[in-house]
């Protein structure tokens, strides 16, 4: 499959306007609409800043806490909207993989670029926070872009993966449903890692070399503050390319997996 | 479990036929007693059960379409015509032989895919356009024509859900009919809405053969394969049993069962 073939104008088309539904459809009914794409993570945030910030004590020794919290949940429910809508993406789609011909893959991405959307969204309020949290616009936001796209590409990766699996087993749905539950705490959202690492610095390196915990320290570094400890800064040793190396590892097996799969889609699904 | 796998090209040639299939094959796997599920798959190899039925559906196709030919293809239920049709289609892969598909090749397998019930009918016709290949411009040119012709006007702003299913298919068929391609795949979607609509339909198909589409038609009406098709094949059991005039097909059809 060349690049050129890939992104060819039909397929753009269908991309867009299967996008278009889906986000739509998303919010179909419902008196407020869009806005809930904004109210949802918001009011997790408050719940999680009521509960941990103000009732626990936690993270007064972060500088704009309440962003930094905020960045956090954002980006991990990017991260679970992405893969357990692109996991379903196949079977929720089914009837058209079983009565027109195009590159399957179009569904699954299209499915997380509702995603995409919602956190890009989200993000334009944290940025709103943080400005009137007193943290300071500065090109270190730019620096961010690369850290989000990595967040992206293993939640692709991850939903290739398993949605191509889950065609044939559905189990895995409610599966990724458990561990998402589990990995939500193995990565430092709403506790900062600097309490784990008080404690034991091993422990924290091992939840750092979690890409999704990379990722996340990152954004969260370059947006908010300095003072966040990253993969980077903390780990001084080669191991620190464990987590790129999963991101890659998760991209590969998914894009294998997919592969080999997909031609029996309209058949199994 | 690996399995094997045809061939399906694309090509664009003027002179060669608009679609060549030798030798296809094509058998599913039908699981069996809830092979659905990790438990169940773990248990079935543990056995050293498949956990499914292999059922062959195409035996050994051979044929030729040519240019400009309106072929009908019948046989009762479960011969395997759908199947040929979504081989052609790209939809499913064949299992063994080679398929050729020469040119730009359109397939409706059902009207309206897509159609999305919580949606408006102008939100619908663009999606329906869209996994039709239409671009939104494109689609903006033939809006008007589209409702137009489903005489369904006054309805464009109302959701899906609100529309009778009479209503839906006259739409459906009104956007399908703007497809262009070299080679058209039906499923039985010819005469759809009422009488007055049939006759629309009726002359949208004459007009097919007049301009001397290549079609591909799956049919039951044999009073259809008679009046439209140039040619005909009568599949039983996934295989060609006769292939021909439409006429003495339409009599062998009707004799399956006496």
């Amino acid at each position: 499959m060349s690049i050129p073939r890939v992104l060819n104008r039909k397929n753009r088309i269908l991309l867009k306007e299967l996008t278009k539904t889906d986000f739509k459809i998303r919010y179909q009914g419902s008196v407020l609409g869009y806005l809930w794409a904004l109210l949802r993570p918001l009011m997790m945030f408050a719940i999680l800043y009521i509960v941990f910030a103000k009732l626990l004590k936690i993270g007064n020794d972060i500088p704009h806490y309440p962003v930094y919290l905020l960045c956090g949940t954002t980006m991990w429910s990017f991260f679970t909207e992405c893969t357990s809508q692109g996991i379903q993406a196949i079977v929720i789609r089914g009837d058209l993989l079983r009565k027109i011909s195009f590159p399957k893959y179009i569904v699954v991405v299209s499915a997380t670029l509702t995603a995409v959307i919602n956190m890009l969204i989200n993000l334009v309020v944290i940025l709103i926070f943080a400005l009137i949290n007193g943290v300071t616009p500065s090109f270190s936001w730019l620096l961010a872009i690369p850290a989000i796209l990595e967040l992206y590409l293993l939640s692709l990766g991850i939903a290739f993966l398993l949605g191509s699996i889950n065609v044939k087993y559905r189990d895995i749905t409610s599966i990724w449903d458990v561990l998402i539950q589990a990995l939500f705490y193995a990565v430092p959202i709403i506790y900062p890692i600097t309490m784990v690492a008080s404690s034991s610095e091993i422990a924290a390196k091992i939840i750092l070399l979690n890409p999704i915990a990379q990722a996340i320290q990152d954004i969260r570094f370059n947006l908010i503050t300095p003072e966040t400890i990253t993969a980077w800064n903390y780990i001084n040793s080669p191991l620190i390319i464990i987590p790129i190396l999963l991101v890659i590892t998760a991209l590969i097996l998914g894009a294998i997996v997919f592969r080999r799969k997909s031609k029996f889609f309209a058949e199994e699904v | 479990m690996k399995r094997s796998i045809g061939t399906r090209t694309e090509i664009t040639d003027l002179n060669a036929p608009a679609i060549t299939v030798k030798n296809l094959h094509k058998s599913f796997r039908l699981p069996t007693e809830q092979a659905f599920g990790l438990k169940q798959a773990f248990f079935n190899r543990l056995r050293g059960i498949k956990g499914y039925k292999e059922q062959k559906v195409l035996k050994g196709l051979d044929f030729e379409i040519k240019q400009g030919e309106f072929l009908g293809i019948v046989g009762r239920n479960g011969s395997g015509k759908s199947t040929l049709l979504k081989i052609l289609a790209g939809i499913y892969y064949p299992e063994k032989g080679e398929v050729t598909i020469n040119g730009n090749l359109v397939p409706f397998i059902e009207l309206g895919v897509g159609f999305n019930p919580e949606l408006t009918g102008r939100e619908n016709v663009y999606l329906n356009g869209a996994l039709l290949g239409f671009s939104n411009t494109e689609m903006d040119a033939m809006y008007n024509d589209i409702w137009k012709f489903a005489e369904l006007e006054p309805f464009q702003d109302q959701k899906l859900k609100n529309y009778s299913s009479g209503m839906q298919v006259r739409l459906a068929f009104s956007i399908a009919i703007r497809a262009r391609g070299d080679i058209l795949l039906l499923d039985e979607v010819l005469a759809v809405g009422d009488a007055a609509f049939q006759q629309k339909c009726t002359n949208y198909f004459e007009s097919l053969k007049e301009n001397h589409q290549t079609v591909v038609l799956v049919t039951h009406s044999m009073e259809n394969v008679r009046k439209f098709c140039t040619r005909a094949i009568l599949l039983d059991d996934g295989k060609i049993v006769k292939d021909g005039d439409p006429n003495k097909i339409a009599d062998a059809y009707l004799k399956l069962w006496s």
